[in-house]
């Protein structure tokens, strides 16, 4: 048994410094791991990125994260990443993450995904140049979540993106916008490979609860939705 | 499209690309000399942000302000999915 606690969309800033330190020090008594889907600042600065790092630093479970839109505002990613992998999260883009807790494993995979729209009201790599790169741009983060998630041989096996995998999740928000705000091709990678669990943010307005078309349980954990400074999903592993 | 509707764009893609506030989820309702705020932000300080912002850009609009403070306590139970 394993219990992945997991939030999205903390959007901290230095207005925010220090406000989910206490609920996160207290992490290790609710959960094993700590995931964190995407949009981890306002802005994508360096410094949102090491008010991230200072408030997520030295927890007693292991902080595994992916990057979100916002993240990316500032046109460093790369920097972003690195601040936050000097305080110790992990951060995931087609890499993995791998623990052993409680005599079970546990392996992450994780993308920061992308828009792209659900199956049969979804763009196509067609037409304009900016057109193509749109959806080419979730084809490849899609083809790198599926060859991460195939690498992982343990137990149990959790997607970890920003973007939805499903639009199950998004209900609530307007459907007109469901192409920003996730791909079936996420889906598709989470199905072809034995997931147990697809963990994402994103939707601000979306619902918890949904489930791919091969039936892997689906949650959205954006903070607006799950209401704490974390949730917890309990998991058995089904793998050995 | 009315221009209340082209207002109400208008406003959301303020609030979206203004740094001083950079949310791109909450909703913006505007209904003739009023707009309406929901949704959630991270802390007081960007809820009052939003306020200036669209004062700025709609002096004229009485603002009600519905949205809410997202809370960051500890989780009050766990799902099973055993």
């Amino acid at each position: 048994m394993i219990r992945v606690a997991a939030v999205g969309d903390v959007h901290l800033g230095e207005d925010m410094r220090g406000r989910l330190r206490p609920a996160l020090e207290k992490v290790g008594e609710h959960a094993d791991i700590l995931l964190l889907a995407g949009d981890l600042t306002r802005h994508g600065t360096v410094s949102e990125a090491q008010v991230v790092a200072d408030e997520f630093a030295d927890l007693p479970v292991p902080v595994v994260a992916v990057l979100g839109n916002h993240d990316h505002h500032d046109d460093k990613p790369l920097e972003v990443t690195k601040t936050l992998e000097d305080k110790g999260i992990h951060v995931l883009e087609g890499t993995t993450f791998t623990y052993r807790v409680n005599g079970c494993s546990i392996g992450v995979a994780g993308v920061k995904g992308f828009g792209g729209g659900f199956a049969g009201k979804c763009g196509s790599a067609f037409g304009e140049r900016e057109m193509k790169a749109f959806i080419q741009h979730t084809c490849d983060i899609a083809e790198s979540l599926e060859g991460a998630l195939s690498e992982l041989d343990t137990d149990i096996k959790v997607a970890l993106t920003h973007y939805a995998p499903v639009p199950d999740t998004l209900r609530g928000e307007p459907p007109e916008i469901y192409p920003f705000l996730g791909s079936y091709l996420l889906g598709e990678a989470i199905d072809a490979t034995g997931t147990d669990l697809a963990v994402h943010g994103h939707a601000h307005f979306g619902t918890e609860q949904g489930m791919t078309p091969g039936g892997v349980r689906v949650r959205n954990v954006a903070q607006p939705i799950i209401r704490h400074a974390y949730t917890v999903y309990v998991l058995e592993g089904n793998h050995s | 499209m009315s221009s209340e509707q082209y207002l109400a764009a208008n406003l959301r893609r303020a609030v979206a690309e203004d740094p001083r506030t950079a949310e791109l989820g909450v909703r913006i309702t505007v209904r003739g000399d009023h707009v309406m705020l929901s949704g959630d932000v991270a802390c007081a300080d960007r809820r009052a942000a939003l306020e200036e912002v669209l004062h700025e850009a709609a002096p004229e609009l009485t603002i009600f302000n519905d949205v809410r403070v997202t809370p960051a306590g500890e989780p009050d139970g766990e799902e099973d999915l055993r």
